[in-house]
């Protein structure tokens, strides 16, 4: 400990409650960049559609007005309603969509994988021949047949990703435990006497949820993508919801002429999934470095 | 042996999966919310119709029954009738898997292109590396049909038609067509027509090809980054391999296995992105049929797609699996 570099020395003497400036002074330039846009993303869809002047669903001007026009900084659409009223709203709907199915998603995946790895045995064996043939299933078609068949609306888009998204968490979570399983501090809590549950949600799950947190993190862009894809080809709720993925599909028609119409929502979508995976990225580079 | 024992093994699970695949689609076909048989007839039909309809349709029978035939049915490639055009499924597929399957295969060229033209710029270090890898981050973000919508845009319109940006060809298939465009213009010996297919399939198997394209550059870069900095690399360079050499017989090879399991993921993503892609350039492939399907609540039409997309999808990944297990024992042993 004494021949550490000093910075080293001042931050282990450094009370806890300074940590999160640490790790903020230990980003790059790009990781605070994609940090700050996360968050300046976030914050455009909370307060964005209230912020707006116009509704996302009644029309407000003239039809196809381009952007730029007075009082219409992105035009507006085939009705005439407000092109980035309804863009605002789509990204809140979109990320609060995509925030849910992770979350959802990870929560399934990691109660089925803890089990699993936990409990061992015969549960294991038949959790995890149960996730595998769902991870060895085409994820998008099945998601697409599920929604299908539940009827066109975003729920029954977000059930259908959730469907096909945990096993990936389960089967995540599951190596994770076995591994957490067998480190020191678990052996010695159970030479302690500590067992079942509270050796499990005292020792293991604690050690297991930055991992699941990062993935999480990671995904959320893709789902968002995919979010996006399943409503274009109309397994979203139909116009005038403002919903992204369709309002490019229905806009499509028009495109040649008013390409804003349909290259602005899928612009967004882009935005958010890009915003999204530079942050995680950053973020698994970030952890690797320091080594968390 | 061992690879025999791996195969069959595979092969095994395959069967497994196929059935379950199948099960699940005919489940939720019987779930989904609304009526077959109202669909096939019509809302204002009467009581025999429907019932005749029914009938017809073979949803009288048992649901074990109905499993069974929808089964046997599949295995011999007949999915039933279509509730919205009430002709067989089977006749609308038969022209439009050929081209799906084109489009697909172009597709996944493209994405090797790209993937392998990509990868060493993406470890550039420096400015170059990290404007480079922003531009990356840009086009695995973008949507696929943003990209489709741009390339129209640009090749399109702005360039006066240097491109076509719908349908598959200007003049239509031959009488005795394989269905695939291409093929059938060398065929026939017609450069011009073989030419017309050519520029037809550019811009939409670019669009579906750019996001894996990228997500393949990006696992061969750490592949070839971590291999360079193995003992075995070092050697070759102090056995006095020139770097060139290094990187093509020993890094490139040892990234390529992870690179070609990433291929076979990236074919199930594609399979998703073509359907998007079809339905911006008018493609008369299974994706706009899917969309045309899912808009009428054609739930039968749904299933089949699904079904031969997951198929091709399983079937796939077996064989890379098989590939990958001939080439590496590790594969095969774990």
């Amino acid at each position: 400990m004494l021949y550490s570099p000093k910075r080293t020395l001042k931050r282990l003497e450094r009370p806890a409650s300074d940590r999160p400036e640490g790790a903020w002074s230990a980003l790059g330039f790009g990781e605070k960049l994609s940090l700050v846009a996360v968050a300046a993303t976030v914050l455009i869809a909370l307060v964005g559609p209230a912020l707006m002047p116009y509704s996302a669903i009644i029309p407000a001007g003239e039809q196809l007005l381009p952007p730029l026009s007075p009082g219409h900084v992105l035009g507006t659409d085939v009705l005439g309603m407000d092109m980035a009223t309804r863009l605002v709203a789509g990204m809140q709907r979109s990320l609060f969509a995509a925030l849910v199915v992770t979350l959802i998603s990870a929560a399934i995946g990691t109660l089925i994988g803890v089990v699993a790895g936990f409990r061992g045995g015969w549960i294991d064996t038949a959790l995890m021949r149960f996730t595998d043939l769902f991870l060895a299933f085409p994820a998008m078609i099945i998601a697409m047949a599920i929604a299908a068949a539940i009827g066109q609306s975003l729920g029954s888009a977000m059930i259908g990703i959730v469907v096909v998204w945990w096993p990936l968490y389960a089967r995540l979570v599951r190596g994770e435990v076995r591994r957490v399983a067998a480190l020191p501090h678990v052996q010695a809590a159970r030479v302690a006497g500590v067992t079942g549950w509270r050796l499990l949600w005292r020792h293991v799950v604690p050690a297991v949820m930055p991992t699941v947190v990062v993935t999480a993190s990671l995904d959320i862009g893709a789902v968002v993508m995919t979010l996006a894809a399943l409503s274009f080809i109309g397994l979203g709720t139909p116009a005038p919801a403002p919903e992204l993925g369709r309002m490019a599909s229905d806009g499509m028609k028009y495109f040649l002429n008013a390409w804003w119409i349909a290259v602005l929502p899928s612009l967004a979508i882009g935005l958010l999934a890009f915003v999204f995976n530079y942050a995680g990225d950053a973020l698994r580079v970030v952890l690797r470095r320091t080594g968390v | 042996m061992t690879v025999l024992v791996f195969i069959s093994k595979r092969l095994g699970s395959l069967l497994v999966v196929l059935f379950f695949l199948t099960l699940l689609v005919f489940t939720l076909g019987k779930v989904a919310d609304s009526d077959p048989v109202r669909t096939y007839v019509g809302v204002n039909a009467s009581a025999e119709s429907v019932e005749a309809a029914r009938e017809e349709l073979g949803l009288d029978n048992p649901i074990p029954v109905q499993f069974g035939s929808f089964v046997v049915g599949a295995v011999q490639g007949d999915f039933g009738i279509s509730l919205s055009s009430k002709r067989p499924i089977a006749d609308e597929l038969a022209t439009r898997l050929p081209a799906t399957l084109e489009l697909a295969g172009w597709a996944l060229a493209l994405t090797v292109v790209i993937g392998v033209s990509l990868a060493s710029l993406y470890s550039r270090p420096g400015r170059l590396g990290a404007f480079m890898r922003f531009v990356f981050f840009s086009a695995a973000s973008a949507p696929s049909f943003l990209i489709a919508m741009l390339s129209v845009l640009v090749f399109y319109k702005w360039l006066g038609g240097a491109l076509p940006a719908a349908g598959r060809s200007s003049y239509g298939p031959y009488d005795d067509a394989t269905g695939f465009y291409v093929l059938d213009g060398m065929l026939h010996g017609s450069p011009t027509y073989t030419w017309d297919a050519i520029q037809h399939l550019l811009l939409p198997a670019f669009a579906a090809a750019v996001g894996s394209g990228v997500a393949l550059a990006r696992v061969l870069a750490d592949g070839i980054a971590s291999s360079l900095r193995s003992p075995w690399a070092r050697t070759a360079r102090a056995l006095g391999e020139r770097e060139g050499t290094v990187l093509r017989r020993h890094a490139l090879r040892n990234a390529s296995s992870p690179a070609l399991s990433l291929l076979a993921v990236q074919a199930g993503f594609m399979v998703s992105s073509l359907v998007v892609v079809e339905q911006v350039f008018s493609w008369n492939g299974l994706g706009s049929y899917l969309s045309g399907a899912i808009g009428v609540g054609d739930f039968p039409a749904i299933a089949a797609v699904c079904l031969i997309l997951g198929a091709v999808y399983v079937i796939l990944n077996t064989l890379v699996d098989v590939a990958l297990a001939a080439v590496d024992p590790r594969v095969r042993l774990s």
